[in-house]
């Protein structure tokens, strides 16, 4: 998959000759919000040791354009399209998925690390109960698969997955950014307008794989698929998450260094399952073995 | 599907086929990348990885591009650890470009005196520029180059005299002046023939020397640090003239996926951000410092 945030509304990438958009499984729009929003002033991105800081701010034109302009843009044969739903407030998020309700949309994924201006500003996503509030409120609002995006940036993960579970998510990503700053020595000020932003590359990547293997100690249980993302650069990286129990993996800040490395990353998971004699991708997943549990034998 | 930019940018694993060195930790690059070559237009650029250990790509102006041989010339000056790391390549290097892209310069026949103002690494876009218009019709181009660290060739001396330029300032592009295309230099360091001072000053010089009806052959392209953007645009509101400027901004995808090059532009139906990228480089000044033009 390619993940919201780094493929603009879905044609971006289509520039680079040799893209296609049928190379990803499944490519995850911008984050919306009900109303559209300009975002934060510039800087907004920077390189860090093995990856970058971003603080867009969410930049959107609002659901209603989305839907009405730019959806029937979108050739859907290509590829399956997921929206990535955002909010100020509960309400505001699930008006959002309302109005995706009602569109071709094949999913939406609702990013519960935005910051809940009624608390203020601590993320939703920080807190198992407000998560699966804001999930319960979106599962009442649309029939359409709902994806929780779960933030590292919180203490318990697996009960915030459990609270999203039991409010209706069908699926959890897994995971969003790690929060993170940097400081122009020279100016002594923060690079980023913002003054803080969202990491992402591989300096996240062993993060988001124990994120990931944590999640799926309770997902599995629920039989809830997981997308495993962060820091994801080749077919090792994301066999990495699929072992820790991802069903299906993103890439974003790869395709900054690679923007054609969406074809290379399944073709190395398809080399990597012949090799090892694996029918199918689903033997793979959660197949992580131990000292007490050595990985089961394929066959 | 209507896709106008399907399949513009090309990833290339361009060969580096020259790296020459000049004073101020200034480089020319010359790289073979044909598709690239191709396509590329005057204010568009390329995003390349410096070495294999930096990943993210750095923006770089095309300075020339020649489609009978598939090279590309860039001219970077070193400022952090990408740049510094891309001058210790070397020629049969291979660097992965990315390339041409954004929306260049789009010189208006109307107005066919181009007035091309750069200023550091902002003159690259304005050679290629002043290269394709000295060999295209009827444009009557001139530049004026400003650099605080010695220019990156050896100035030439200027055949010409210009109209309202003192006749001691006469060092030039030496390329431009192989193509029949008058310049001139300016620096606040005192570098021989010269103008002391901005380089918007020698252009405002220039500007006031023509008659107003000259003028209303003129639009002004510039591209250099944003204290000289805003300086040009200024120039351009006093003598009534259009100007479209190069702007930078810090990139991660370059291709308009990721909305962190943004600037803020006045439209028509209010203030918006627009990507550096790929909805610019190039921006008509007046959108993008609308307080510059205020009452104009
Ligand atoms: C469209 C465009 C064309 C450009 N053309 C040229 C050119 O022809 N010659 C030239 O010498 N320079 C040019 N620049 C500026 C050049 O991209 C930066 O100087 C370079 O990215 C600095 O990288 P660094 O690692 O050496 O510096 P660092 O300061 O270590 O870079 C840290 C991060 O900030 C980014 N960054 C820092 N300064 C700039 C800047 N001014 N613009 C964009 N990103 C920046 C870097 O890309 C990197 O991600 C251009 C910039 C843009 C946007
Ligand atoms: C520039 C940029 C913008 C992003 N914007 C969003 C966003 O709007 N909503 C969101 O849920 N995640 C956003 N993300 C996070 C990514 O979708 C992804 O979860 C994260 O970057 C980890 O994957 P990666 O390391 O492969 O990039 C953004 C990431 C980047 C790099
Ligand atoms: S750099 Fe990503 S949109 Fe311009």
């Amino acid at each position: 998959m390619l993940l919201t945030g780094c493929v603009g509304f879905g044609e971006e990438y289509t520039r680079v000759a040799g893209f296609s958009n049928r190379d990803a499984g499944a490519i995850v729009l911008k984050g919306t919000t009900l109303a559209p929003r300009l975002g934060n002033p510039v800087h907004r991105v920077c390189e860090t040791p093995a990856g970058m800081l971003n603080a867009i701010g969410l930049q959107n034109p609002g659901v209603d354009v989305v839907v009405k302009q730019i959806l029937p843009t979108l050739d859907f044969t290509e590829t399956r399209f997921i929206a990535n739903a955002c909010g100020s407030t509960i309400e505001e998020y699930a008006e959002v998925c309302r109005r995706f309700d009602d569109s071709p949309i094949d999913a939406i994924e609702i990013n519960i690390s935005c910051p809940n201006v009624k608390e203020g500003g601590v993320s939703f996503g920080n807190y198992p109960e407000v998560s699966g509030r804001v999930v319960a409120a979106c599962r009442r609002a649309t029939a359409k698969p709902l994806i929780a995006k779960l933030s590292p940036n919180q203490t318990d993960i697996q009960a915030n997955a459990s609270a999203c579970i039991e409010a209706g998510a069908n699926a959890l990503a897994v995971v969003n950014t790690v929060m993170g700053m940097a400081i122009d020595v020279e100016a002594r000020r923060p690079v980023l307008a913002n003054v803080q932003g969202g990491l992402s590359g591989p300096a996240i990547r062993p993060i988001a794989v124990l994120k990931t293997w944590q999640v799926w100690q309770v997902a599995k249980r629920h039989g809830v698929p997981i997308i495993g993302q962060g820091g994801i650069v080749d077919a090792r990286d994301a066999l990495e998450f699929i072992i820790a129990g991802a069903t299906a993996v993103g890439i974003g800040t790869a395709l900054f260094y690679d923007p054609l490395a969406c074809r290379k990353i399944n073709a190395g998971i398809v080399e990597y399952l012949d090799r090892h004699r694996i029918g199918q991708l689903a033997d793979l997943v959660g197949s992580l073995g131990t000292d007490s549990s050595p990985p089961q034998a394929c066959a | 599907m209507n896709r106008p930019h399907h399949g513009t940018i090309f990833l290339e694993d361009a060969c580096v086929t020259a790296l020459q060195a000049f004073p101020g930790h200034q480089y020319l690059l010359r790289l073979e990348a044909p598709q690239c070559a191709a396509r590329a237009t005057p204010g568009t650029f390329v995003h390349l990885q410096c070495a294999a250990d930096i990943p993210m790509r750095r923006p770089l102006s095309i300075m020339n591009a020649d489609p009978a041989t598939g090279t590309i010339e860039l001219l970077f000056k070193v400022v952090g650890i990408g740049l510094r790391a891309l001058a210790h390549t070397t020629p049969g290097a291979r660097l992965s470009v990315l390339g041409p892209i954004g929306r260049g310069f789009e010189p208006d026949p109307a107005r066919p005196r181009a007035v091309l103002i750069g200023g550091g690494v902002g003159m690259p876009p304005l050679r290629f520029l002043a290269t394709r218009l000295a060999t295209g019709g009827a444009w009557r181009p001139i530049a004026f180059f400003g650099s605080e660290v010695p220019f990156p060739f050896r100035p030439a001396r200027a055949a010409t005299a210009l109209h309202g330029i003192d006749h001691r300032i006469d060092a030039s592009d030496p390329l431009l002046e192989s193509l029949g295309v008058p310049s001139r230099l300016a620096s606040l360091a005192t570098f021989d023939g010269c103008y002391r001072g901005y380089v918007t000053a020698l252009a405002a010089e220039w500007l006031a020397a023509l008659h107003a009806a000259e003028r209303n052959d003129v639009a002004i392209y510039a591209c250099g640090p944003a204290a000289m953007l805003q300086a040009a645009a200024a120039v351009a509101r006093d003598f009534g003239l259009p100007a479209a400027v190069c702007l930078e901004e810090h990139m991660a995808c370059g291709v308009g996926g990721c909305a962190g090059c943004v600037v803020p532009v006045a439209t028509p139906d209010g203030p918006a951000m627009k990507r550096v990228c790929v909805d610019g480089p190039v921006f008509d000044a007046r959108a993008v410092y609308p307080e510059i033009f205020a009452g104009a």
